[in-house]
């Protein structure tokens, strides 16, 4: 999947972001297949609100957005969810669990909202690798930051994608568990030649980024 | 999987307590308009299946009511016939006509004497209840064919014969016995004929004789006076029929009263169906808006976790067929299990009816069934549009 900005510039910080360079806004940009790109975003710089944009949660921008060529603007609701499905995964920066289902049903509905990718045992063994196997059966609301960011990383690698954005999603970890955690996503992303985005708010080397952006 | 898991996610939130009187309130209305529905049926049945009636037709013998106003002007116009003709309600209407000359009737045996006056009617065959084998009249034969009501005989055998000491008659011997007719000329010339009586009607309360012959001794004897009956029989499938007699109120006329006395029963039935349908059909207005709002509330409940499930990927599709599928059983349900109700109903109904000679089918009627396809096709609707408005994103 490709991902294509074209001229983009949210409307509420229009004012704000027109007088600063950025390799993103009011710029072209073309996301590859199979590109690893890195995008580092001061505070206020519009960093959710870019993800959102790319995920089609939010629409108050002006310029356009590809999917793979067709203007996202143009596509209705079932083909975003079929997008949803099968092209684009997502790692949030308010992780967005079911606060009373456990880590695993959490992880499960991912799984079969489509044709599941992978089996139910992938589920154990990659909660085996960044080690939260014991909350597997736990209500997600009742764990911690950390464990959540964790069951929002798998969720997100349990279903077919071919892109995978991810919002700080390493921002509750120790470093420790930051790398278990790059070391899976690279492996799934490599596993899939998929492309994927990644922001945050400093410099770092989790992966082997094709390119590094600035907001 | 994904069942379980959307049940856990948008079920937790909704109550129980909603959802149980949302269903008792469509299993009551559905149970009262497929009730009337079923009553409508029976009622239909008894009042025209063949095992109940004894004949498809029913005569009814009508004149003008006798009162101030009509005194002597009792006989009915052309136009009033051709009104009567084109009642709907009517299959056919038979002029009874009278004899328009004067005539009297003897007896030839000197041990049973008798002399009277007397006057004839007649109507076309087709309205007669019997049709004897000696009905026919022949111009130069001497015999005049006679039918009279059994009422006559019954007077004759049960007050005059006993009042008198005269011997009882049986119809047979009756038969069997000639009289002698006198015709009289308008000038006062008198002409005998014989006369036998051929049979006993219920139908019609005179001395009727053959049509052919009214005609031919009218044209002879008659004083030409007003040749438009006074009386017809009218022939219809159902005497009780309210609208029938309504007409026949209306028109100042009247008609045996026993027989179309069942309208008002029959008027009172109607009204209590009438009643069953408008109350089912507004406790079924009731009962969808309670669906309806209990659809809502579910959905309303858990609006954060749909949005969510959307933002996830779900479609709107899936999660659209996943709510009807949550929904929409309990309404099949309900329909099948008040349908069983009924069909119990009807079936004891029918053992019970059965033992008083009434006869019904033991099962549901066709258009019951066809009602419950309807009412489920409405809750479908009902169900689909209401989820579609809310899971709007």
């Amino acid at each position: 999947m490709q991902i294509k900005l074209e001229n983009i510039i949210p409307i509420p910080l229009k004012e704000n972001l027109q007088h600063r360079s950025s390799d993103i806004w009011n710029t072209h940009q073309v996301f590859n297949a199979g590109e690893w790109v890195k995008i580092k975003a001061p505070s206020g710089t519009g960093k959710t609100t870019l993800i959102h944009f790319f995920y089609q949660l939010r629409f108050d921008f002006e310029g356009n957005i590809y999917w793979d060529n067709i203007n996202t603007k143009q596509i209705n609701v079932d083909s975003v969810a079929i997008v949803r499905q099968q092209k684009l995964s997502i790692v949030f920066q308010d992780l967005k669990l079911f606060g009373n289902l456990t880590a695993r049903e959490n992880i499960e509905i991912n799984r079969v909202l489509q044709q599941p990718y992978c089996t139910s045992e992938k589920i154990d063994e990659m909660a085996a690798r960044l080690g939260i196997t014991s909350i597997l059966n736990q209500k997600a609301s009742l764990c911690s930051y950390g464990e959540q960011q964790r069951i929002a990383i798998i969720r997100a690698l349990v279903q077919p994608f071919e892109f995978l954005l991810m919002d700080e999603p390493f921002s509750h970890l120790d470093n420790n568990n930051k790398n278990k955690a790059a070391e899976l996503i690279a492996a799934e992303c490599s596993e899939r030649n998929a492309a994927f985005v990644v922001t945050d708010l400093d410099d770092n080397n989790f992966f082997n980024y094709h390119r590094k952006l600035i907001l | 999987m994904l069942k379980k898991l959307l049940k856990k996610i948008i079920s937790t939130a909704s109550g129980r307590t909603k959802f149980v009187m949302a269903v008792i309130g469509l299993s009551v209305a559905l149970l009262l308009i497929l009730s009337a529905v079923q009553i409508q049926a029976n009622y239909n049945e008894l009042l025209h299946g063949k095992t109940n009636t004894d004949s498809t037709a029913n005569f009814l013998v009508v004149n003008k009511q006798v009162n101030n106003q009509t005194i002597n002007a009792t006989s009915l116009s052309d136009e009033e016939l051709k009104q009567l003709q084109s009642q709907p309600f009517i299959d056919g209407v038979g002029n009874i006509s009278a004899s328009r000359f004067k005539a009297s009737i003897e007896s030839y045996s000197s041990t049973f004497p008798f002399y009277t006056d007397i006057a004839f009617e007649t109507v076309p065959d087709a309205f007669i209840d019997i049709q004897p084998k000696d009905w026919q009249w022949d111009e130069n034969a001497d015999f005049i064919p006679l039918i009279i009501p059994n009422m006559f005989l019954d007077i004759y055998n049960f007050q005059f014969s006993v009042s008198q000491g005269y011997p009882q008659i049986t119809p047979d011997v009756l038969k069997m016995i000639s009289f002698k007719i006198n015709l009289q000329y308008s000038n006062g010339q008198k002409v005998s004929y014989t006369g036998r009586i051929v049979g006993f009607s219920d139908r019609i309360s005179s001395v009727m004789v053959p049509l052919s012959f009214m005609e031919w001794a009218n044209k002879r004897f008659g004083n030409s006076l007003s040749n438009k009956p006074s009386r017809v029989v009218i022939k219809t499938k159902d005497p009780g029929n309210p609208e029938l007699v309504k007409y026949l109120q209306n028109h100042g006329l009247t008609a045996d009263a026993d027989k179309t006395r069942f309208s008002k029963y029959r008027q009172i039935v109607n009204a209590i169906v009438g009643v069953s349908w408008v109350t089912g059909a507004a406790m079924l207005l009731f009962a969808l808006l309670i669906f309806t709002l209990f659809i809502q509330l579910t959905i309303a409940s858990c609006k954060t976790e749909i949005q969510l499930l959307i933002t996830l990927g779900a479609s709107p599709k899936q999660l659209k067929s996943f709510l009807m599928q949550q929904f929409f059983p309990f309404n099949l349900i309900v329909t099948c299990v008040v349908l069983i109700i009924i069909a119990g109903l009807q079936y004891v109904l029918y053992h019970f009816l059965q033992q008083q000679h009434i006869f019904l089918q033991p099962y549901l009627s066709l258009s019951t069934i066809a009602s419950a396809i309807i009412v489920v096709l409405v809750l479908w609707w009902v169900n689909r549009s209401t989820i579609k408005k809310y899971i709007r994103i």
